[in-house]
């Protein structure tokens, strides 16, 4: 063996921690130097939340209840589906430039590093504003806990923090899949539009959905999964549908064949020619 | 007035937009997608309400206001701030002010022919199937005519709201906060995302003093002949609301776009 695959070899964990707590750092010092446009992006943040929630109550003012839930439930599916979003803001967020990156050229230099493709381009931008909406996503999903009066006790809040993560997996995963588009097409644009547009229905229940969209929202744009099935753990924990239970599995898979679509597109990439 | 430079700016954005049919396909596609969500939502949401009509809108009704407002957003929103604010942090906005002819004509006509477009691949197909699978529910008579002179109005302010908010980038620098705040206020106070008669009642008298209510609420209003927008019973108001909003807002943003535009800071070239 020698040094390189020896080196290679080490890399596992804690090589790439080291490497994006580096990258994580440069992010933010450039991110300070252009500071108003840092506040204002965290008021824009609370802005969408604010906007996002005050439709959710006027439709409650009309409607008291959606399909057998009520208020509070409502309430707590969204809370939840805020938090579950908020990897998918803080982390992920460079993958709404990759395609200006691919469609200029940019993108070649992420294939001439010795680490991962995927790791490097993603570990590039940190947002900081995708906090924002964690504070409200906690702020929301308490305030309908305690309505609700569901139990507080560490192993339901260990529960939480596991369905948390496992539902944001989805999100980060179908927009993995809308980004990679661009590698294929042009004006790939759309489609992460679209899609992420699609987030703002995970808050309902899926039982709103019948017969083949049932299907279409559960496996195939898997939104169901952001709110909904992790949810119904905490929410009615005597009667918790097998997909649920499934749902950490789930979001493993889907996050993964995301990453491999990504992949796939990554190292077919030749450049721009300039 | 020279109009020949206009139409050809007008021509060139058609012939783009028209190069891009995969882009075309996947939006009509996604779009079918995203309003089957809207669909089964108010469906579920009318099914548990003890009345079918609520604040006078049946289920049909608000169906056909909602995906005719998905179909007039993807016809009207033409990502404009993000446009001008890219070129502003790139430098590229100094070739387009070397241009001779006022930068806010150049801007709408570049994308006027995108509007174009998209309004007879989008908008026009949405509104015919609408209006087969809903059997009639939309009038037909003198209200098409009305409906397209507002929906021109709707461009007009949704554009110069865009370019008023553009300018600000000027200053600011920043991209994404500015639009994702134009954009979620555009969208909620002009009754993009819920028709307004169901905002309390408060809110819609603010609401009512707002130009954003002009871009979605008049036209789809207008179209459906709903109370107040009818030619009896003050269509031509609103109609009025729309031409003075958008003369008041041609105005202020061409004061303000020549007040900000010599502050303009360019690094490197």
């Amino acid at each position: 063996m020698n040094e390189a695959a020896i080196a290679n070899a080490k890399r596992g964990f804690s090589f790439y921690a080291r490497i994006y707590r580096k990258i994580l750092v440069q992010d933010l010092k450039s991110k300070m130097s252009y500071r108003a446009d840092f506040i204002i992006s965290t008021f824009g943040m609370i802005m969408t939340n604010t906007v996002g929630f005050m439709s959710f109550y006027i439709l409650f003012k009309n409607f008291p209840s959606i399909n057998g839930w009520n208020y509070h439930e409502m309430l707590f599916l969204y809370g939840f589906s805020l938090i579950a979003l908020t990897p998918l803001q803080c982390l992920f967020d460079n993958n709404w430039s990759l395609r200006y990156s691919v469609e200029s050229g940019d993108f070649i230099k992420y294939c001439f590093r010795p680490i991962n493709i995927f790791f490097y381009f993603i570990s590039e931008v940190f947002d900081v504003k995708g906090l924002g909406q964690l504070v409200f996503g906690v702020a929301v999903l308490s305030y309908a806990w305690s309505s609700l009066a569901i139990p507080v006790t560490v192993g339901t809040l260990c529960l939480l923090v596991l369905l948390l993560i496992t539902a944001s997996l989805f999100m980060i995963a179908i927009m993995n899949f809308a980004a990679a588009t661009c590698f294929w097409m042009l004006r790939s644009g759309y489609v992460m539009i679209l899609m992420f547009r699609f987030k703002d229905y995970a808050r309902y229940p899926a039982s709103i959905f019948d017969g083949l969209f049932r299907i279409i929202f559960t496996f195939v744009i898997p939104i169901a999964f952001i709110a909904y099935y992790p949810g119904l753990v905490i929410l009615h924990p005597d009667n918790i549908p097998l997909l649920s239970k499934l749902s950490p599995v789930i979001g493993v898979l889907f996050f993964w064949l995301s990453y491999k679509f990504w992949m796939l597109g990554a190292t077919r990439y030749d450049g721009t020619g300039s | 007035m020279n109009a020949r430079k206009y139409l050809a700016l007008t021509r060139a954005g058609i012939i783009q937009e028209l190069q891009f049919r995969m882009g075309t396909f996947i939006t009509v596609l996604g779009n079918l997608i995203y309003l089957t969500l809207v669909y089964f939502l108010w469906r579920s949401i009318y099914a548990s309400s003890p009345t079918p009509v609520v604040n006078g809108m049946t289920f049909n009704d608000t169906i056909i206001y909602l995906v005719l407002a998905t179909a007039l957003f993807n016809f009207l929103e033409m990502y404009l701030v993000w446009n001008i604010s890219r070129k502003i942090q790139s430098g590229e906005i100094v070739m387009d002010l070397l241009k001779p002819m006022s930068y806010r004509k150049l801007m709408f006509f570049t994308f006027f022919g995108d509007n174009i477009t998209t309004f007879f691949l989008t908008f026009l197909p949405t509104f015919i199937v609408v209006f087969i699978l809903t059997k009639g529910a939309i009038p037909v008579g003198t209200n098409l005519i009305w409906f397209v002179i507002s929906v021109g109005g709707a461009l007009l302010v949704n554009y110069f709201i865009d370019f008023f908010v553009s300018t600000i980038s000027l200053y600011t620098e920043s991209t994404w906060g500015i639009n994702i705040v134009k954009e979620s206020i555009v969208l909620l106070f002009s009754g993009a995302t819920i028709p307004l008669v169901f905002f309390p009642e408060k809110l819609r008298v603010v609401v009512k003093c707002l130009p954003f209510r002009c871009i979605y609420d008049t036209p789809l209003n207008i179209l459906l002949q709903k109370d107040g927008y009818t030619p009896g019973s003050g269509m031509w108001t609103m109609l009025g609301l729309q031409l003075v909003w958008c003369v008041a807002l041609c105005a202020l943003t061409g004061i303000f776009w020549n007040f900000s535009v010599r502050r303009i800071t360019v690094n490197g070239g």
